[in-house]
């Protein structure tokens, strides 16, 4: 773990590691988490085997959806662990997509309480980002925050 | 770094609300007191004081009341808070993880 490019979440859920094993990888359960509300999410591919697909889209009005992540996953191990990285697509395509590149890795452990869950997201970079930084952040409080930062700064 | 994300969930859901980002980028451009902030919407002064108060709360905005004018002003701090690409990250992550164990609590819950 790099603290200057990575950053992890730990959390105790009241549910067991199948219940969000599911939540992970059934397209209809993911599409319900995946982004804030109001936004709406689609999720067009999601084949949960090393190699496989993981693609979404997303929506402001239910109409326009625009490309949201388009990644491959690495490594899925039932109800344990998944790593997926938008830095190959779901092409296998080599990508540099905005806002950065990263790999997520997923970790559930059974826990006394239901599950230990970890997120592990590494990053590439910050140079990397640097050439993305006209992008702007396209998912939810990122955009916002970018928007509302330059408008504060700008005009101070 | 422990109680970072605790910080900025109140930052992240005040400016969840539309009226909510509006002050705040208004008093992007300088102070103004509430009364000026609440006739640029259509709403009644307690229903636009709520936002106020959740702004205030978020550490978004300070408020001093002089006589009966209470003027509101950015704090840039908070602003310096999320302006960082790996902040933005974390909270895209944290607002996931957040609604992912409302999602998988709830489905416990039903079955």
């Amino acid at each position: 773990m790099n603290p200057e490019l990575d950053l992890e979440i730990q959390r105790i859920i009241r549910a067991t590691p199948d219940a969000i094993w599911e939540a992970w990888t059934n397209p209809e359960q993911l599409a319900q988490w995946w982004l804030p509300a109001p936004m709406q999410c689609r999720v067009e591919q999601l084949d949960a085997v090393p190699g496989g697909a993981l693609v979404t889209t997303m929506s402001t009005d239910g109409a326009e959806f625009v490309p949201h992540v388009n990644a491959c996953f690495l490594v899925v191990a039932p109800r344990e662990r998944l790593v997926f990285s938008n830095a190959i697509d779901s092409e296998w395509r080599p990508a540099n997509p905005a806002p950065v590149r990263m790999t997520a890795e997923v970790v559930l452990r059974a826990h006394p309480e239901g599950t230990d869950y970890r997120v592990l997201v590494r990053h590439g970079s910050a140079d990397d980002r640097a050439t993305h930084e006209e992008v702007g952040f396209r998912e939810g409080w990122g955009a916002v925050t970018e928007q509302l930062a330059t408008l504060v700064e700008g005009r101070n | 770094m422990a109680q970072y994300p605790a910080e900025l969930n109140g930052v992240f859901s005040a400016l969840a609300d539309p009226t909510r980002r509006e002050v705040v980028a208004r008093l992007g451009r300088g102070p103004a007191s509430v009364g000026e902030l609440a006739r640029s919407t259509s709403m009644t002064l307690p229903s636009f004081m709520k936002h106020v108060r959740t702004l205030e709360a978020s550490g978004l905005i300070r408020t001093r009341k002089e006589g009966r004018v209470r003027t509101c002003t950015l704090d840039r701090e908070r602003f310096d808070l999320v302006s960082g690409w790996l902040d933005q990250q974390r909270a895209v992550w944290e607002g996931r993880t957040d609604r992912l164990v409302q999602f998988v609590e709830a489905e416990q819950e039903d079955a």
